[in-house]
């Protein structure tokens, strides 16, 4: 079993109003796009009394109203939808480009970093912004996305001392993983820069802008443009850079 | 369900301690990271609404331990219910779990709540302010939703929508006798998993005999509890997935954190149990000092307390 995928799922009582079916053991495409593809398959399926789907890295957690949707009715259902996981295609990513002003004020770890790794800041910059990351879920705050994808070679430990308060938008790494704070919050990830966009914006008409299944790439800016951006999304005049996957 | 344009107001002349507008949640956006938010104790919350004739999602204040004084601006029909606060009328002792015609200028207060934690406040319309992600509850860490997605200020004037007509004709009541008490020490059932093969049987035991004390880490996002201790058998941190309502994480330091409406959507830490549906409530009417056992349960045992709430709910308010 290389791909971590389980030979089939488990199912996980939650409570009794939430089950969670785990597709697989491991942190990988392709258990993830396992996951997203059952999201799918189910919110297609329409079922009255299905309330809510959270997908994670390798389950997906399913709310339920029990009194509508009985639990051995939602448990053969999921049985199902997973028998065919394999002939579905996982939901189409969209590809999203994210300005991000590297280094200084904005991103205060961007030198013990490149110290600790070995490298120059700009060659950390150079593998970051080089690399295409995969968004496997958002959660734990509105509109946080959680990333993989970056080289190997920028893997950190986390900080051993979180911040108590990191601002939004703050673009950090540790472990394999990016992150994007999307609200002003605490954090153990090394911040390498920020980026002027919105991740969770409540007064806009759609205020989550990264989705699971998204490919980001992050486009490297100087301080000026990230004002000059910043300008722009506080008149809500910034269209971010989307490109629909067909 | 749109509730129509404002036709009354509440002026709020002192906005208690946390008074927050609630509907039963915001449904389909925790795959984004929102969580649903709504009523803590969402039983006493629906009474409410039913007690004015509202449908069960129409929006009301949620008091947390001291509520607020209201000035009534059109005359409406109200309802109180949740935690007994020293609900008054102009200054006179009113009868909470019971339908009350008020008029314009009539003062709307409540004190320090005597037993539990929550109050409801429901006004036959419903509190008319805008819809945010589909809902109208109020999420206080994402500011979203509610007013202007924070607490009630002085100052404020909360938006009523056009009552149903049988709101005003018909006289509501919950009888006494089907009340609910509010008591310092609650039970709560709960349904091991999804992580419970990550505690020793050690620590399982000591979680189900408890008892566990409500610090004052004790939130809409999560109640932090202290008692014995809860070992776990493998490492605390899991690759991090959802979490339901009712949530029982147990980090390193084997101390329970009950996740409830505005909690965070997904976490990485070992979750031993999850509170039935029926009795989250109870979590959400203790507050630090209260005391929580937990006993286990089946799921088929919760579905049926759930079938029995539902049917409890259908038969308390009484014409």
């Amino acid at each position: 079993m290389s791909t971590g995928l389980y030979p089939a799922p488990r199912l996980l009582p939650a409570g009794d109003a939430a089950v969670s079916v785990e597709l697989g053991d491991e942190i990988s495409r392709e258990v993830n796009a396992r996951a997203l593809t059952l999201e799918r398959l189910l919110l297609d399926a329409r079922l009255p009394g299905l309330v809510d789907t959270v997908p994670t890295f390798r389950a997906l957690l399913v709310h339920y109203d029990p009194l509508v949707l009985p639990w051995a009715a939602l448990r053969a259902r999921l049985l199902d939808l997973a028998g065919r996981l394999a002939d579905a295609p996982p939901p189409p990513g969209r590809r999203v480009e994210l300005p991000c002003a590297y280094g200084g004020a904005h991103g205060p770890d961007l030198e013990e970093v490149a110290r600790r790794l070995d490298l120059t800041p700009a060659a950390v910059v150079d593998l970051h912004a080089g690399a295409e990351h995969y968004v496997y879920f958002v959660g734990f705050t509105p509109g946080l996305p959680y990333m993989a994808g970056q080289p190997a070679r920028l893997t950190i430990p986390r900080l051993d001392r979180p911040r108590t308060r990191t601002p939004a938008g703050s673009v950090g790494i540790g472990g394999t993983q990016t992150s994007i704070y999307s609200v002003e919050s605490p954090g153990g990830f090394w911040v390498l820069g920020r980026t002027p966009l919105r991740l969770y914006d409540p007064a806009a008409a759609e205020p989550i802008l990264l989705r699971a299944g998204d490919h980001v790439r992050f486009r490297p800016i100087d301080p000026a443009e990230f004002d000059a951006l910043a300008e722009k999304v506080a008149a809500g005049t910034y269209r971010p850079r989307i490109e629909e996957e067909t | 369900m749109s509730q129509g344009a404002a036709v009354g107001t509440l002026f709020v002349v002192e906005p208690g301690l946390l008074t927050t507008v609630q509907d039963l949640g915001r449904v389909g956006y925790q795959r984004v990271g929102v969580p649903p938010s709504g009523p803590m104790d969402r039983a006493a919350f629906m009474v409410a609404n039913r007690l004015v004739g509202n449908p069960a999602g129409a929006a009301a204040l949620e008091c947390t331990i001291k509520g607020p004084r209201l000035e009534v601006r059109q005359a409406a029909t109200i309802g109180v219910a949740g935690a007994p606060m020293g609900f008054t009328i102009n200054g006179q002792e009113a009868p909470s779990w019971t339908a009350l015609r008020v008029r314009p200028g009539d003062v709307l207060a409540f004190q320090m709540a005597s037993a539990g934690c929550r109050a409801y406040l429901a006004v036959a319309g419903g509190i008319d302010v805008p819809l945010a992600l589909g809902s109208r509850a109020t999420y206080l860490r994402g500011r979203l939703g509610g007013l202007g997605g924070r607490a009630l200020q002085k100052g404020d004037a909360l938006p009523v929508g056009k009552a149903s007509p049988e709101a005003v004709r018909e006289d509501r009541r919950v009888p006494p006798a089907l009340r609910p008490a509010y008591p310092a020490e609650r039970e709560c059932r709960v349904i091991l998993g999804p992580q419970d093969d990550r505690f020793t049987s050690e620590g399982i035991r000591a979680f189900l005999e408890g008892p566990y004390d409500v610090t004052p880490q004790a939130d809409r996002m999560g109640y932090r509890l202290k008692g014995p201790e809860i070992t776990h058998a493998r490492g605390h941190d899991i690759v991090s997935d959802g979490i339901p309502l009712g949530g029982i994480q147990v980090p390193g330091e084997g101390q329970p954190i009950v996740l409830l409406v505005d909690r965070q959507t997904t976490g990485g830490y070992t979750k031993i149990a999850t509170v039935i549906s029926v009795d989250v409530g109870a979590i959400g009417q203790t507050r630090p000092g209260h005391r929580i056992r937990f006993r286990r349960v089946t799921l088929e045992e919760a579905h049926a307390a759930l079938a029995a709430e539902a049917a409890w709910l259908a038969r308390a308010v009484q014409r």
